[in-house]
């Protein structure tokens, strides 16, 4: 069974892996959606912890009937929708009764969350983040004196552990969550104050303004609270931090730091709101201003609007300012001068060093020793060219067989059709062998 | 009305955001709000810098829409006047500045809906003739590609004179001197009127303005395809 991952802490290549070996998927319909959504509000209003087969069908029953008149066969559609929730893990059976009797079903974690989602505005105001974070407090300040008294592994785990990751991870989800309801909250205003415009233009200044600044009083006192409150949560967890690092408690440590961080992630969203609401909001009174006010019959844009599509007919062209660059000569250091192309040169032989044979022509040399050599009846290339040049240094080998090759070629008559094998001729040559059928010496 | 910070132009030019400024301001770029200490530096030494620049033969622009620019009156300076890409999307930045639906966004476009407002005001054959103009017998994947590498071109010379932000991706933020697009049609004037009164202060020229950098389609391999087929 493969160790459960969390999000925060697995490496996310492995994360997907997970996924994808479990062939995760999620596909809810509308009618699915609302499907669900009843069964929640059924479960609160009657405090159902279950619901039976029956229960189910009939619920889905009055959701087709309000969605949707025109469906039937609405019992085998239950069956069918019942089906895909239970794959896709929004409906769990509750009961261990297998085959025995129809089963008893609940919503899952993830059905409460998606219903929560669409439905449940969760919005952030000032009562509910004050209450969070008074609550936060409180939990921590707990915690803390817990902390200081503890003396076994239980005591920490129950007094300390425990409660950071559960009750406090608890109530920080709850801001989050409520965060995120006024991010879409936001959203919305957004997207009603430009329908406004668009449909009441001039006459809708005055609600886009009201919108404008409710907002920003909102999100002002939630800053304000925010940044007053997180500064009194993360002094007392750095409380918490010492103690165990005095304890040697790297565990709650490690819980602790994971905390300090969510409530940093808490504070930041406040500021980021605060400072993306500023720039929207100056936006949209300059938009209300300049453009609004001053165009109260829209004729503006269509004015525009003609002038764009005449242009072709009636072009123009606005002037800017376009100076030069201007030449900033800066100091720069002459690159250095290649050196010069050289060969590194032989070192001279004294001249009385030098063999007397040195001064005679040693090519001519050469082609008195092959010519003595085809004399004496050597008819393969490889002999002659071993003997001639067994004497000479190997960097003058390859030089000396390509001569004696020449010569042989136009003293004697190497044969044309046979087969020229390669052959080794002393060390680290090879050369074609030429079998010679009559040397010609002396003739060319 | 609150004093200024500098007391005379000494003051104001030895200000440690001036050299950056004028640089800005005299290479076309319009300066607003967005622009943060730029916009607050101008607001406070305007009153100097006018008669500054009015010496070398520009005046500097302060527009109520709450943005800056220089703008030359004689050759002293140098100056140039948009292309005709430039002009045609600078004029549906500024379409899309005004609408309402912009507003959601909070000013900020991307570049297939500037491709695709200008195609529907002016009409794709239009928009092609107009970018594409050279060819007698047009390739019509060829034009298309081309108009689009001419857009983009266009808001990347733009966005270096303040008319429109570049953001990550596709996203452009607009920005107010897109208003000077329409200010031939702002007044109670008719267009030519209006046209006519900018004339005749220098703030534009009548006609096509200058080629742009990829106007000339001999230079582009498209273009070259296009020789070769003819």
């Amino acid at each position: 069974m493969s160790e459960k991952l969390t999000v925060g802490t697995a490496d996310p290549a492995r994360l997907l892996a997970e996924l994808v070996e479990r062939k995760v998927s999620l596909e809810l319909s509308t009618l699915d959606l609302g499907f669900v959504a009843l069964l929640a509000a059924r479960a609160l209003q009657a405090g159902l912890a279950s619901f039976t087969e029956a229960q189910l069908t009939d619920a889905f029953e009055l959701t087709c009937q309000t969605m949707d008149p025109s469906l039937d066969n609405l019992k085998l559609r239950a069956t069918h929708a019942i089906r895909r929730l239970r794959e896709q893990r929004m409906l769990v059976r509750v009961d261990g009764a297998g085959v025995v009797r129809a089963g008893e079903f609940a919503l899952s974690r993830l059905a409460s969350a998606i219903v929560e989602f669409f439905l449940e505005e969760e919005v952030l105001t000032r009562e509910s983040l004050t209450l969070l974070t008074r609550s936060l407090l409180g939990s921590l300040s707990e915690i803390l004196q817990a902390a200081e008294v503890a003396d076994s592994d239980d005591s920490w785990r129950i007094g300390v552990t425990a409660p950071l990751r559960v009750t406090v991870n608890e109530l920080i989800s709850g801001i989050e969550r409520r965060q995120r309801g006024l991010d879409v909250q936001q959203e919305e205003f957004q997207r009603e104050m430009s329908k406004l415009l668009e449909v009441d233009w001039f006459n809708a200044i005055d609600r886009c303004q009201t919108l404008l600044d409710s907002t920003a009083k909102t999100l002002r006192e939630l800053n304000e609270i925010l940044l007053r409150d997180t500064h009194l949560l993360l002094s007392i967890l750095a409380d918490v931090s010492d103690v165990a690092l005095q304890r040697s408690r790297p565990d709650v440590e490690a819980v602790t730091r994971r905390v300090m961080e969510q409530i940093d992630r808490i504070a930041a969203w406040g500021s980021a709101r605060q400072r993306a609401w500023s720039e929207y909001y100056e936006y949209v009174h300059r938009y209300l201003r300049d453009i609004v006010r001053l165009d109260p019959s829209r004729a503006l844009t269509q004015r525009l609007r003609s002038q764009l599509s005449e242009h072709a007919a009636r072009p123009f062209a606005l002037t800017v300012a376009a100076a030069p660059p201007l030449r900033l000569l800066r100091s720069v250091l002459p690159p250095e001068p290649p050196l010069p192309v050289r060969r590194p040169k032989r070192e001279k032989e004294e001249e009385d060093d030098l063999p007397a044979e040195a001064t005679k022509d040693p090519l001519g040399e050469l082609e008195a020793q092959v010519t003595e050599l085809l004399l004496q009846g050597v008819n393969d290339l490889a002999e002659l060219t071993a003997r001639v040049t067994a004497d000479l240094p190997l960097s003058e080998q390859f030089l000396a067989a390509g001569r004696v090759a020449h010569f042989v070629a136009r003293l004697a008559r190497p044969p044309v059709n046979s087969r020229r094998p390669w052959v080794p001729v002393n060390s680290g040559l090879v050369i074609e062998e030429w079998r010679l059928k009559k040397a010609n010496v002396g003739h060319e | 009305m609150s004093e200024s910070q500098f007391r005379d132009l000494g003051d104001a030019v030895s200000d440690e955001s001036y050299p950056d400024i004028d640089l800005a301001l005299r290479r076309g770029r319009h300066i607003d709000q967005q622009d943060g200490p730029w916009y607050a530096y101008l607001l406070d030494a305007v009153a100097f810098l006018e008669p500054f620049y009015r010496r070398f033969g520009a005046e500097l622009v302060h527009v109520n829409d709450g943005y800056f620019y220089l703008l030359p009156t004689s050759d002293r300076l140098g100056k140039r006047h948009l292309s005709v890409p430039e002009m045609l999307v600078g004029q549906t930045l500024a379409l899309l500045y005004l609408d309402p639906l912009t507003v959601q966004e909070g000013g900020s476009v991307t570049r297939d809906e500037v491709l695709g407002h200008l195609a529907s005001v002016m009409g794709s054959e239009a928009l092609i003739r107009a970018l594409h103009s050279k060819k007698k017998r047009v390739d019509e994947r060829v034009a298309q590609e081309a108009v689009r590498q001419k857009v983009h071109d266009a808001l990347r010379r733009l966005s270096t004179l303040g008319f429109v932000e570049l953001l990550n991706g596709e996203q452009l933020k607009l920005r107010p001197a897109l208003l000077r697009f329409a200010e031939s049609v702002r007044g109670a004037d008719s267009p030519a009127e209006a046209l006519a009164k900018l004339v005749a202060k220098g703030e534009a020229v009548l006609g096509d303005g200058e080629a742009g950098e990829a106007d000339s389609d001999a230079e582009s391999p498209e273009g070259a395809a296009q020789d070769a087929e003819e």
